[in-house]
């Protein structure tokens, strides 16, 4: 529905984006837009040896990539550089082209404030804060000029990370999700459908680990989806119906020095890694379970898996012993109340009548 | 199963002795604590639950507090069954909780006086039927929950000695029997220790130790008539 009405503006934007842009008003796309090569010499900072490597930034435009940008239609060029209103301009004195990037993060606010707020609960901007200046910035990931809309296309995403997270993204696009992702699939997570794209969380804390119900069960629990693919939905309930889901839930997070927090969804699937348990390389398949086990039960043996029962819900089939187990009980337990429950009110009526 | 002696100026009965009004009030603690700490863990989504696990520091810290439980609950069910074992190998005692045919006869004729068909109730010996029952009942209920706990607490040396479909099953079976458990105790026990007409509000024998003689006129003529060596009273003699 959005995308369309988008789509509609854009077909009325684009002769009038052609014709002119309110960047054109200005008089900056005479300089900045016509030489391709154009470029501002920075110092650069002194290395380990004293020496600075200098630094070529480049100040070109091109127009047309910006008029096609999301902000072609709306932005000016001093919007942004507030300072360059008057020609000449002078420059702030920046060493690398990272100090002009990192003089920027704080532009988009201006219009972008959710977003901007969103990303000081980030990873990225604590990174920063400590003094990382590699940590993501807006113009990292959205880009400065040429900027377009956000997952469009959705394996975008994926690269825009790749371009810090290399490892990480090798292992995903290995992945079942990041497979289906290269073939052109939509359904499957990107990066951000996971980690969230402004406030993305630090995974190493744990935090993560136990909102993956939510998050895996976005998709995992969406019927129409999975049947697309012939997957469960039944996988979150079973889960949370169990032993480690309860656990999970409960510590919401917390833990007391020296305990271990319940496991989630990557902690057997795997995180980047996730694959089809019928995949040999699978941590969930049938002869790498124990190994996935041990990781929390160290003397789990061969015949420990079976203990978890593969997220399927107890049945005479898969799983004879606890089916009977519980049908015994669903039996028993109204049986007796039940017979227990009319011997006493039998006992009080006799009382009565003896009166 | 005690040793018992007949106060008669005081027209009292010594009907349980210092072991087994300590097993009671043990037994009474403990099983608040489990259920405190396990029915939480069953129903873990319900409000209340969460807020009581919260209340007791939190799940890692309720299932310790849990597992305490039942240690002292496998303690003291071992202690129980060695001494109850060793006093009838020594032919001390008889075997007083001993299921036999008469009990049978007694539930029959009890749902009978309750429906009118009889005039009076059974005469009951030392133990009546219901207390035979829920004596076995929390006996068998308590040999499943420590066997099912012990393999849900130590879940990778059950399955090394069965296949591990027994720590699931343990699951169901540990939690259903908690929940019997605690249904039974509160509508039965509290029932016949309570709500009883003939002891209401509070039967507090199984703590003094002691009965009265007109009680055990009423609930347990046959062992009065024993102990005091006369024959059993005629029918009528009951409520």
């Amino acid at each position: 529905m959005r995308r369309s009405y988008l789509l509609f503006l854009a077909v009325l934007a684009a002769p009038a984006a052609r014709a002119a842009i309110p960047a054109q008003d200005e008089s900056c796309l005479g300089c900045h837009g016509s030489d391709p090569t154009m470029t501002m010499d920075l110092p650069g900072v002194p290395a380990a040896d004293g020496k600075a490597q200098p630094e070529k930034l480049s100040i070109y435009v091109e127009e047309q990539s910006f008029a096609k940008s999301v902000h072609g239609d709306i932005l000016k060029c001093t919007d942004c550089h507030e300072d360059k209103k008057d020609y000449p301009h002078e420059s702030k004195p920046f060493k690398t082209k990272r100090d002009v990037t990192v003089a920027f993060y704080e532009q988009c606010k201006k219009c972008h404030f959710s977003n901007y707020t969103k990303t000081l609960d980030g990873v990225h901007y604590q990174l920063a804060q400590k003094g990382n200046r590699q940590a993501a910035l807006c113009v990292d990931c959205h880009g400065s000029h040429a900027i377009g809309h956000p997952g469009e296309p959705r394996t975008r995403v994926s690269s825009t990370c790749a371009g810090c997270h290399t490892k990480v993204a090798e292992t995903y696009a290995k992945s079942v999700h990041g497979k289906a992702l290269t073939e052109g699939n939509n359904d499957v997570p990107v990066c951000t459908d996971c980690h969230r794209a402004h406030d993305v969380s630090d995974p190493r804390a744990g935090a993560l680990s136990l909102r993956t119900v939510d998050i895996c069960g976005r998709c995992h629990t969406d019927e129409r989806l999975m049947k697309r693919y012939g997957l469960s939905t039944k996988v979150v309930g079973t889960y949370l119906s169990d032993f480690h889901g309860m656990e999970a839930s409960l510590q919401k997070g917390k833990r007391n020095k020296g305990e271990r927090l319940a496991p989630g969804c990557t902690d057997c699937h795997g995180v980047h890694n996730i694959l089809p348990p019928n995949d040999p390389a699978s941590t969930v398949m049938q002869a790498n379970l124990v190994q996935t086990c041990q990781k929390c039960h160290p003397t789990a043996t061969a015949s420990f898996p079976k203990a978890w029962m593969s997220h399927y819900e107890p049945s005479l089939k898969k799983s004879p012993l606890v089916w009977s187990v519980q049908l015994f009980y669903y039996m028993l337990i109204p049986f007796i109340l039940l017979s227990l429950v009319i011997q006493i009110a039998l006992h009080l009526w006799r009382v009565v009548v003896n009166r | 199963m005690s040793d018992r002696s007949v106060a008669a100026e005081t027209q009292f009965f010594v009907r349980f002795g210092a072991k087994q009004r300590i097993e009671h009030f043990i037994t009474m603690i403990d099983f608040v604590g489990l259920v405190a700490t396990g029915l939480p863990q069953k129903f873990y989504t319900a409000h209340w639950a969460q807020s009581l696990i919260a209340t007791l520091g939190g799940i890692d810290q309720v299932r310790w507090l849990h597992r305490f439980f039942g240690i002292v609950l496998l303690v003291s069910v071992l202690v129980h069954g060695a001494g109850a074992v060793s006093a009838i190998l020594s032919r001390r005692v008889g075997f007083s909780m001993a299921v036999n045919k008469r009990d049978f006869f007694d539930v029959v004729k009890t749902i009978r006086y309750y429906l009118g068909l009889e005039d009076h109730p059974a005469p009951f010996d030392r133990y009546d039927y219901k207390q035979k029952w829920e004596y076995w009942s929390l006996m068998i209920g308590n040999v499943i929950m420590i066997l099912s706990g012990l393999t849900l607490m130590y879940p990778a040396v059950a399955a090394r000695f069965a296949p591990g479909e027994v720590i699931p099953a343990a699951k169901v079976a540990h939690s259903n029997e908690g929940l019997m458990a605690f249904l039974v105790i509160t509508i039965w026990h509290i029932f016949n220790a309570h709500l009883h007409p003939d002891v209401f509000p509070f039967d507090a024998c199984i703590f003094t130790g002691k009965i009265s003689r007109e009680r055990m006129e009423h609930e347990h003529p046959l062992e009065l008539a024993r102990v005091e060596g006369r024959p059993p009273p005629a029918p009528g003699h009951g409520h």
